[in-house]
Formats: C-alpha cells, structure tokens, sequence
C-alpha cells in the first residue's frame, strides 16, 4: 500500500523520474514474484491499462526495461508520456486509474492533443490611456477614404471588389493603431451617387465606458462611400 | 474550468436572428412606400426594435446593427464589412429586404464578451 504510495507520489514529478519508477516496477516484478501477490495484482491492473492491444507481448518488453532503461521502444513511450499527462491533472488516486483508462484504451500512438487554456487576466477594463480613440480612428477613416476614392468613378462591375478592399484596407489601417484586446468591426458602404435618397443607421448594444464607434464619409459626383468602425473591448 | 452556458447558448445562431430580424422589418416597412419625410423614423424604429429583440435572446452578446434603406432608382449600392475578432465566437449576418420603392439592407454582428 505505502509502495503504490510511493508509486503516486513519484508519478507527480516529471518526466524521467516516471521511467524511474517504470523501471523500479519492472524490476519489483522480475525479482519479488512472491511477495508482491496484491502488489503484482495492483500492477497487473496498471499494466493492462497502459497497453490495451497486446498483453501478450507487454511482458517481454518490461522485462526488457529491467536491463537497458535506455532503450524505450516506441511502443512504451506513448504509454509513459500519457500517463504523464494524466498524472499532471491531479486526480485522486482512484481518479488516477480512471484518468489511465481513458488515455490508454485506445492506445494512441501520437499525442492526444491538448487544448490551450488562456490565463485570468483579471481585468476588468482597458488600461487607461489604452482606449479607443475615436477621433484618431476617424482621422485615419477619412484620409483613406479621401486618398482612395480621389476621381474614381463609379463602375458596376467592379464596386464590390473596390468595396471589399476599402474595408480590408481600412481595417489594416486600424490594426497598426489598436489598442490591445479591442476588437474591430468596420463596415464600408459604396453607392452609386444619382438622385437618390438613402439613409444608414446603426445602433449598438455596447459598454459605453470601454466601446465606441466612428464614421466617416466621402463624396464625389459619382460615387459615395460611408464607412462605420467600432471598437469593442473584449473582456 | 466549467462551462456555466451551454454550447448553444454561446454561439452566434444566424437562423433565429435572420428570423427575427425579417419580421421587424416587415412589421415596419412592410407595406409603405418611400417617403423621405418618414425615413428617419423607419430607420431608427428597425433599428430599435431590432437591438431589442436581440438583447431578449438573452445571449452574452454585444451586437451591432446597422440598417440602410435606399430608394430604388436604378443606382447601384455595396457594402462589404471586415472584422478584427475572434472567428470562432463571433458572427454577423446580413439580411436584404425590398419592395416595389424601396431596398432594405439590415446587418447584425455579434461580438461574445
């Protein structure tokens, strides 16, 4: 009981000292046939966890660990380094067993992947002086605008194309400029300038201390161009 | 750490707000022609009462909507929208609605907080 202890406590650390204990199990297992009854039960148990596929051939392959721990097949490896993965997730010692179950049944050959998870930033808001500035944002709007459409005409064919690329280029624009963790939206709208009405809106459902928006539009004979960019603060 | 929502309640779900979005619309313009003197109020009445449905979703949400109404005369009309944000949470959807005088173009972007 108190080596199976032993056996957790020693799986806590990393990577190498899990051989170690890999081998010190190896070697229990050829030289205490005996005395380990319950023991070897106990290790049994794991070591049909670790390798669901081929009992048979599982045995050779410790015993081969007992004389050269350096040699690590491919085939032991996977196992090592998965239930390094599973010990890292601090289950209790029943958990611990239920956690090799589920990594070892199928006997992968490659890594499980893992998913990233981001740290607690724990902040709240913005940092101050790193807000959305929105009269810089229009600044940078209305230059672009100015300095792209400057004597362009419209052309049905290739609006939307010019559309899509006022926005791309705007957006580029912006980025350089961002404040960190804001994230952008900007919508450009292009038309045909003839005797028409037209009327744009937007309404947001935004954190007013954090999030803002502005717009800018450009005018000529024949064509106009609107373009709105929000800033929002991701939390 | 656990996941308080589920994975339905997290995501951007263009169908219901295409949905809801249709019917305020409707429900405004549905049956009027163009008339210049009540285009503001049109606008912001979408608009409003847009936001509002959107918000009783309940979603962790901030949403931005924006609405153009053009009168039909034969000119041409883009719009394109870019967005520096996180692919996998947030979403937009744009609806275009017309009748005999009139276009509609009503988009949603969602942004998960």
């Amino acid at each position: 009981m108190c080596f199976l202890t032993d056996l957790f406590n020693m799986a806590n650390q990393p990577l190498p000292l899990s051989k170690e204990t890999l081998a010190q199990f190896n070697h229990s297992l050829a030289t205490e046939p005996g005395a380990s009854g319950p023991l070897r039960r106990r290790v049994g148990s794991i070591s049909t966890r670790r390798s669901s596929k081929d009992q048979a051939t599982h045995r050779p392959l410790h015993l081969r660990g007992v004389t050269g721990p350096s040699s690590d097949s491919s085939f032991l490896s996977p196992n090592v380094t998965n239930s390094h993965v599973s010990i890292g997730k601090r289950f209790s010692f029943g958990g611990w067993q239920q956690g090799g179950r589920v990594s070892f049944s199928g006997l992968y050959l490659h890594q499980p992947i893992q998913e990233i998870h981001m740290e607690n930033t724990y902040r709240m808001g913005p940092e101050p002086g790193s807000h959305f500035n929105a009269s810089r944002t229009q600044q940078i709007l209305k230059a672009t605008l100015d300095s792209y459409l400057d004597g362009v005409c419209y052309n049905p064919e290739n609006s939307s194309q010019l559309c899509q690329m006022l926005a791309d280029l705007v957006l580029s624009k912006l980025k350089d400029d961002n404040p960190p963790r804001y994230k952008l939206v900007c919508q450009v709208v292009v038309g045909q300038s003839s005797k028409q009405g037209i009327r744009i809106a937007s309404r947001s459902l935004i954190n007013s201390d954090t999030d803002s928006y502005t717009s800018a539009d450009f005018q000529n004979h024949s064509v106009f161009a609107v373009a709105i960019v929000h800033g929002v603060y991701c939390e | 750490m656990d996941e308080y929502q589920t994975a339905e309640e997290t995501t951007f779900v263009v169908d219901e707000i295409t949905t809801i979005i249709k019917e305020t619309v409707e429900s405004t313009i549905g049956n009027s022609s163009y008339q210049h003197n009540r285009i503001n109020q049109w606008t912001s009445s979408i608009v409003e009462s847009s936001l509002s449905q959107l918000t009783k979703l309940g979603k962790p949400f901030k949403y931005i909507v924006t609405c153009i109404i053009m009168q039909k005369n034969g000119a041409g009309l883009h719009t394109a929208s870019s967005c520096f944000w996180d692919n996998t949470t947030d979403g937009s959807c744009t609806l275009r609605w017309e009748n005999k005088t009139m276009y509609c173009i009503v988009s949603v972007l969602g942004l998960a907080i």
